[in-house]
């Protein structure tokens, strides 16, 4: 599973959508429960899903599932 | 004077003055007026809404929400405002007890329902009503908190209790006209409503962001319209803190001032506030829906006070009573009372008689139990009532055990508070459980709860043990759980 669909799912499960509805550019108040309490629900499943940690200048930037697919790979880089 | 009449004054001095800013528009205080008068018209028209009726608002941050809220005023009606994630079960019993000529907004979770959207009240009229001065007895807005056994209690406040609040505060913050407020708070709740009414009514401007999701989103408003002051929850400054570091400390030279909800809030979050703005008027309050911001405490000028709730806001009065109702000295302990013109004037569908056991001697019984030292400052101890609040967010361990006892397999349950491991929603909800079905996993329960509750609600935790502690009477002894 590459980063964008691990993303995806990550994103379509903390939302209670389903994956379908989720693409590259779905961001922060898209969906009802993408709050900031989804958000931090995201960013953390996704630290964890990949096994890093976020600085929070890094996680201020991150407003999209693009964002969240660019960070992953910079920290896997 | 009403909210309404201050901004119909504001409209008249300062026509030209910016009321409200969105990403696509500035709207005047002339302009708002008109829109508000609009709004009045249309919804007498549209719903045929008459002195006393009732209009639910599924409330967003939008900017047509602000005309709605204030045209029901204007046309005689009465507001109730929703969150528009709130589920079925509790849209209908809000919907039964106060039988609305109509709903606004969307409801996320409710399907099935017809509600009309907030634009429509901007429909162009050929004949504008005229403004009619509302009763400042009259009700205003019924807000729906969660009441302890989980079912919906409509708090009634009337237009006078809603100026003498945003007099309170607006006195205690010492807002300007030049004010110029980033509103991320839900507009559903007390605390972000009467933000809107506070600014307005001093002649601010409010920008409109809906929440502090997007802190990249956050700090480009507050730069771009350099904004003066905004409103918080702790749960929020938790999630600013680790979304953006020490970012906020950038803006300590143009803030004057933030307003800071009630709910605990760890001594060095405070110390870091302090450090990071060391010019801005940081203010927490206390209070509930039911006596809005009865205290406050300023974390720069009342440092040493920082553990403490603050002191009786500016024309509110707070003792400590018994549970006679006899008044306590400095130093006892006791249940908070205040009293002022800011306190509900009922509750929805209740009796005079029922609604008069929540006060002693004029004072309203907060269900908070504390102490006032020599200072006055209130010293919180407990609550009576066994509220778990979740990043600001009540919820009563009632409603969620009533749903718990549905799911096959739970015999008996209770829910407590449990501090939030990560430091930023305060509390959290855990469930003890009685099971006997070993294959009852976690995630089953949480899936059967989840198309019934809130998110927010739902059990972080889950234990199980043999037996729920229970009193003689069958009552739940939910201390002993915690």
């Amino acid at each position: 599973m590459d980063t964008l669909e691990k993303v995806i799912e990550i994103v379509a499960i903390t939302c209670d959508v389903d994956k379908s509805e989720v693409t590259e550019s779905s961001t922060v108040g898209d969906f009802p429960a993408w709050d900031s309490v989804g958000h931090l629900g995201i960013l953390s499943k996704v630290e964890e899903a990949f096994d890093i940690s976020f600085e929070p200048e890094e996680m201020m930037e991150i407003e999209d599932v693009k964002d969240i697919v660019d960070a992953v790979n910079n920290k896997l880089a | 004077m009403t909210i309404e009449e201050q901004i119909c004054q504001n409209a008249i001095r300062h026509p030209a003055s910016i009321a409200l800013i969105t990403p696509e528009e500035q709207v005047t205080y002339a302009q708002l007026w008109e829109r508000c008068l609009l709004a009045a018209t249309n919804v007498r028209r549209k719903y045929g809404l008459q002195k006393g009726d009732r209009i639910i608002l599924a409330a967003s941050a939008n900017i047509d929400f602000i005309y709605a809220y204030f045209g029901i005023h204007m046309a005689g009606g009465v507001c109730a405002p929703i969150d528009p994630d709130t589920n079925e079960t509790r849209f209908e019993l809000i919907k039964n007890s106060t039988k609305p000529v109509c709903t606004m907004g969307v409801l996320h979770k409710v399907a099935g329902t017809q509600t009309a959207p907030f634009s429509e009240v901007l429909t162009p009229c050929d004949k504008i009503d005229p403004y009619q001065t509302p009763d400042p007895e009259q009700i205003a807005d019924i807000l729906f908190t969660t009441g302890t056994t989980g079912a919906p209690k409509g708090v009634a406040l009337n237009h006078k209790n809603l100026t003498a609040a945003a007099l309170n505060i607006n006195t205690f913050i010492k807002n300007t006209a030049e004010d110029v407020e980033l509103l991320a708070l839900p507009v559903s709740h007390s605390f972000g409503l009467g933000r809107v009414r506070c600014v307005l009514s001093k002649g601010g401007s409010l920008v409109l962001l809906g929440s502090f999701a997007n802190m990249k989103k956050f700090f480009e408003q507050m730069e771009r319209f350099h904004c003066t002051g905004f409103g918080m929850v702790p749960a929020s400054w938790a999630y600013i803190k680790k979304m953006s570091g020490r970012k906020i400390g950038e803006f300590a030279g143009q803030l004057r001032y933030i307003e800071i909800g009630s709910s605990f809030m760890p001594i060095p979050d405070k110390e870091l506030l302090c450090e990071l703005l060391p010019d801005t008027r940081i203010c927490m309050h206390y209070g509930l829906t039911e006596a809005s911001r009865s205290a406050f405490m300023e974390f720069h000028s009342e440092h040493d006070y920082l553990n403490t709730a603050g002191k009786a806001s500016p024309n509110v009065e707070v003792k400590i009573f018994d549970t006679e109702g006899n008044v306590l000295p400095t130093g006892a302990e006791g249940e908070v009372c205040v009293k002022g013109e800011h306190v509900t004037c009922s509750y929805w569908n209740e009796t005079p008689e029922r609604f008069a056991k929540d006060f002693y001697d004029g004072y309203f019984r907060t269900g908070d139990c504390g102490y006032l030292d020599a200072e006055g400052y209130i010293h919180l101890k407990s609550r009576i009532k066994e509220m778990i609040n979740v990043g600001g967010k009540k919820v009563s361990p009632m409603e969620v055990e009533d749903i718990l006892n549905t799911i096959p397999g739970i015999e008996d349950c209770a829910c407590v508070a449990m501090p939030d491991p990560e430091g930023v929603m305060g509390e959290l909800v855990k469930a003890f459980i009685v099971s006997k079905d070993g294959s009852l996993t976690d995630a089953a329960i949480i899936e059967a709860l989840r198309p019934k509750l809130e998110a927010y609600k739902l059990p972080a935790r889950i234990e199980r043990i043999d037996a729920i502690p229970k009193t003689a009477s069958g009552k739940v002894q939910r201390l002993k759980l915690k």
